[in-house]
């Protein structure tokens, strides 16, 4: 029982495999699109790994690239197949490959759908690496003598200042750690070790943040030490002050700047894989076996949609 | 009457004019719309920087005569496209006449003249950004603690950004910023009696101090950024203030903004040179091609061979007949008339 018939005489035939021919250059497009995507994606990683502890998940760049360059293979392939198919001495020699490549298709076409979805999902292990490495990244800002660990201050300096955001979950993380090395401090003066003495493990501790966090749209010159002592500075209260530092905290920053990256990527993956779906099986049909006819028999032959394994051509007359 | 500059042109010369004719083209469409992009490009970036360029600095007429000039090279290179490609073609030859003589007549005035102009203007601007980057600069500086006057409220904000984005710090350097008062008097407790001091040991009351915005902190410095009390070399522990080297930023932003808006002024200029350069070599090809096959009478596919000119006679004789034609219409008018398509008209075709 064939499925979905549809009549081909000699000029459908030469428009179908143009078609096809088109089809099959537009999904090499999509896949060197697909390439470019996960390059992009790798690249953005890469650039901020000191924050995500060296130690982020490249599974999701590194597949988008695999299909990308597996889609060119494949979809160059099929186009030449495509276009031997007009010349019946030169589908003679393609002919045993067809079911293969169609089943490799297939299965081509699953995956895809697979890495589309992994787009969406990566967003939860992203989160953690995150939270983790933004934590060690704060803890080294301060050591910025130790080798290995020296780019820490302006790697963290340069992310609160591009993504508008400061500390961890927000300002109050730098209240915890001692960010001010202990080469700057003037241990001479009085101030200084009394903050030393009050705490237990013997960090010098303030209510302080530094440059990155101020927040440029403030009307006030900003105001980053003793942020929490109003009377500190003039017609300042800290409870209301909402426009003086960067509000946002750099886990949600960089969580939201990944996330839409990668829901991007992942819609394009999908509309990919919905074209490489549309394309799959038009393809199968019209090089399953009907367009070696082109030269031999002009009259009409019987395409069949769905007989994608269908590989010897129907003679007219017998 | 000779014609100025005659070359003979066989048929299988004309075929190879005209594909040569056809790459320039293309290339000139690509050079033209790359300029428009570019002006473009230049036009987006002065309009981030108005605030620090004084309204009245000239410099920014340059990307809109440069789109403009950028806008007809690209047209003139798609029509010259078509034209070559059809003049090799009989059947599709004929639409293509008419375009092709108010096209030329176009080209030159028009576009050849926009785009002597925007290279003119990419020549001789820059020159005038000095003072108005100074002028603007200035004032920016002198309104940064103005958040609550309205038309200077963005002046902090911007000039932060400024600095934060161009790695930066006052006009020609940090100290640009102890000479003007930066600290709004709404933050001033005046009952502090440093604050007083201050004020009144000013000779103008303004409230001056030896410290920076946040936005001159160098994030590359080893240390937490140092603002306040910068001329004091007691103030802060194991700083020298003769070397603030990795503090602040060391350039003023306007050696930086200067820097960067030539560059992009002297790219746009030989993106316009190459254009201006397509274009005159266009527009010849397309006069000795059109002047060529006007000769023909129409029968492009004609062996026959056939001489392409730029003018039809010198320039004396050019303005003795269009005065001498100038008197004919007053009097009555011929029954023949050729149409005129362009001027100057074309020759009776050599044999």
């Amino acid at each position: 029982m064939a499925l979905l018939k549809v009549k081909f005489d000699q000029k459908k035939r030469v428009k179908l495999a143009q078609g096809l021919w088109l089809m099959n250059w537009l999904s090499v497009l999509a896949g060197i699109v697909i390439f470019s995507l996960g390059l992009f994606l790798k690249i953005e990683l890469r650039k901020r790994s000191d924050v995500m502890n060296n130690s982020e998940s490249h599974f999701v760049p590194n597949s988008l690239i695999g299909m990308g360059v597996l889609s060119c293979v494949f979809n160059s392939l099929a186009g030449k197949i495509c276009y031997d198919a007009l010349d019946p001495s030169k589908y003679a020699k393609w002919k045993p490959w067809l079911k293969s490549y169609l089943v490799v298709c297939v299965l081509f076409n699953i995956v895809l759908f697979l890495v589309a979805l992994c787009c969406f999902l990566m967003r939860g292990s992203l989160e953690s690496t995150l939270a983790q490495g933004l934590k060690n990244g704060m803890k080294y800002y301060r050591d910025t003598d130790t080798p290995g660990r020296c780019f820490m201050k302006k790697t963290i300096d340069l992310l609160q200042i591009e993504f508008k955001c400061c500390g961890n979950n927000g300002f109050r993380d730098w209240f915890e750690i001692q960010w001010i090395s202990n080469r700057y401090l003037d241990f001479s003066s009085k101030e200084v070790k009394d903050r030393i003495k009050s705490n237990v493990d013997g960090r010098y501790l303030v209510d302080g943040v530094p440059f990155s966090c101020c927040n440029p749209n403030s009307p006030r010159p900003c105001i980053q030490y003793q942020l929490t002592n109003n009377s500190a500075h003039y017609s300042y209260d800290h409870q209301t002050e909402e426009l003086n530092l960067w509000v946002r905290g750099c886990r949600a920053a960089l969580l939201s700047y990944y996330g839409s990256l990668m829901n991007s990527m992942g819609a394009v993956t999908l509309l990919v894989w919905l074209f490489e779906v549309g394309s799959g099986p038009a393809g199968g049909e019209g090089s399953g076996g009907h367009l070696p006819l082109l030269d031999l028999t002009g009259g009409a032959q019987p395409g069949v949609l769905a007989s994608l394994l269908r590989s010897s051509p129907q003679p007219c007359c017998g | 009457m000779a014609p100025v500059l005659p070359l003979v042109l066989p048929l299988q010369p004309r075929i190879r004019l005209a594909q040569g004719l056809w790459l320039l083209s293309w290339l000139l469409a690509l050079a033209g719309g790359l300029t428009l992009l570019y002006s473009g490009h230049l036009q987006v970036q002065l309009w981030h920087l108005s605030t620090f360029l004084a309204p009245s600095c000239p410099f920014a007429a340059l990307p809109r005569v440069a789109l403009a000039a950028g806008a007809v090279a690209l047209g003139t290179g798609l029509v010259g496209a078509g034209t070559s490609r059809a003049s090799l073609d009989a059947a599709q030859y004929p639409p293509w006449r008419k375009v092709l003589g108010p096209l030329l007549v176009v080209g030159t005035a028009g576009g050849g003249g926009l785009l002597v102009l925007a290279l003119g203007l990419a020549l001789a601007l820059p020159g005038s950004l000095d003072t108005g980057l100074e002028e603007g600069l200035g004032t920016a500086l002198v309104h940064y603690k103005d958040t609550e006057v309205p038309g200077h409220c963005h002046a902090k904000r911007l000039l932060d950004e400024l600095q934060l984005r161009h790695h930066c710090c006052g006009r020609h350097g940090y100290k640009d910023w102890f000479g003007v008062q930066w600290v709004s008097s709404r933050y001033l407790d005046p009952n502090d009696q440093d604050v007083v001091d201050r004020i009144q040991s000013n000779v103008e009351g303004l409230y001056l101090i030896d410290g920076v915005p946040f936005s001159c902190c160098n994030p590359h410095s080893p240390r937490p950024c140092l603002q306040n009390r910068l001329s004091d070399p007691h103030a802060h522990p194991l700083f020298d203030p003769r070397q603030p080297n990795l503090n602040l930023w060391a350039q003023g932003c306007h050696g930086v903004l200067l820097g960067h808006l030539q560059g992009l002024a002297s790219t746009l200029g030989s993106m316009l040179a190459v254009t201006f350069l397509l274009q005159t070599l266009v527009l010849l090809g397309l006069r000795y091609l059109q002047t060529a096959l006007e000769g023909l009478g129409g029968v492009i596919d004609g062996e026959g061979e056939t001489q392409g000119y730029l003018f039809p006679s010198g320039l004396k004789d050019m303005l003795q007949t269009a005065w001498r034609q100038g008197g004919v219409a007053h009097r009555p008018a011929p029954e023949e008339t050729p149409p005129e398509e362009a001027p100057p008209k074309e020759g009776p075709p050599e044999a």
